[in-house]
């Protein structure tokens, strides 16, 4: 089966290495959004079991979308993906709920452990 | 528009660089300072001489007072960063970096010019880093001091027809505090610019 994957990022050329960083062997169906809005709507669509979150991004940040899936149960795994290497920005999304943290630029075998760790892979 | 403006691959590619080594700078200014720093999207235009300042005013929205530094840096980029800070804020960054009585000027003007050099240095160095760019900067100066926005970007100090206008602001979480980092590219640093920005496109 595919897994349903959402790349978050206000970025077009973010998202496009966000998604060349997966690994090969990971069987997904990839669905992109350019702000936290978007991202909630594949997320109710089912489109996110897996969910790759930009932080810094217009009309929803990526702190309100992790706000607003803790509302919802949280029913999907949350990896943030951001430029904001600050550790206190690190520290808040986990505490929101997010199950990891990606710096960028994205180094795809830290993707790959990541992934291989929560059992995704 | 007399010149090539950056087609919009080119522009989105640039603002995620700069959102890279705008994140880079806000880290560094968080360590110096101790304190959690808001960023937000970084703003890319393209501006005429004549227009500069209303692009700034608009980015800024600032009623206040603000005092400005001025960094150029050069070799394989070309341009110049200025730092701008609004007045009502500088207290507040006086107090998180020790500071506790009323600074003399000669004290603020260094802390102003210690913190720009941070965030000129780790921001257009972070830029340069990514499209394995060299730079060499010159010492950061004082450009104004406590007075209003449009008088410190006025044309007849700019030296260019058209400039690319990249703004990223720090903002300090439970403070007043805010600055705007500017930097401005003219005609023949937008051309360099854009062939990195082609280089790194395809190298992806």
């Amino acid at each position: 089966m595919l897994t349903p994957v959402t790349v978050v990022d206000d970025s077009a050329l973010s998202r496009k290495i966000m998604i060349r960083s997966l690994p090969a062997e990971w069987s997904v169906d990839i669905t992109q959004a350019a702000n936290g809005v978007e991202a909630l709507e594949a997320y109710h669509a089912g489109k996110a079991h897996v969910m790759f979150l930009d932080l810094t991004m217009p009309v929803m940040d990526g702190y309100q979308v992790l706000e607003n899936l803790k509302k919802d149960g949280f029913n999907t795994m949350v990896i943030v993906v951001s430029a904001d290497i600050q550790p206190i920005a690190q520290e808040r999304v986990l505490a929101l709920g997010a199950m990891a943290f990606i710096k960028k630029p994205v180094d795809t075998d830290k993707v790959r452990k990541i992934l291989t760790e929560f059992g995704i892979l | 528009m007399t010149i090539a403006a950056l087609n919009a691959d080119q522009t989105d590619a640039l603002q995620e660089v700069v959102n890279i080594a705008m994140g880079q700078a806000g880290d560094r200014l968080a360590r110096t300072l101790d304190v959690f720093v808001k960023l937000s999207v970084p703003r890319i235009r393209l501006v005429h001489v004549s227009e500069v300042i209303r692009t700034v005013q608009e980015m800024i929205s600032n009623t206040s007072l603000v005092s400005a530094v001025r960094q150029a840096f050069f070799d394989e980029l070309r341009g110049e960063a200025v730092v701008i800070y609004d007045n009502a804020g500088c207290k507040d960054l006086a107090n998180l970096m020790g500071y506790n009585d009323e600074l003399s000027t000669l004290e603020e003007q260094e802390l102003l010019l210690d913190v720009s050099n941070v965030l000129v240095g780790a921001c257009v160095n972070g830029i340069a880093q990514q499209f394995g760019a060299d730079l060499s900067f010159s010492p950061p100066s004082i450009m104004a001091e406590k007075i209003p926005l449009d008088l410190v970007l006025s044309p007849e100090n700019l030296s260019w027809q058209y400039a690319l206008l990249v703004e990223v602001n720090f903002g300090l979480e439970n403070s007043d505090f805010k600055s705007h980092l500017l930097i401005l590219m003219a005609e023949e640093g937008i051309d360099t610019l854009r062939t990195s920005l082609d280089r790194l496109m395809e190298a992806i």
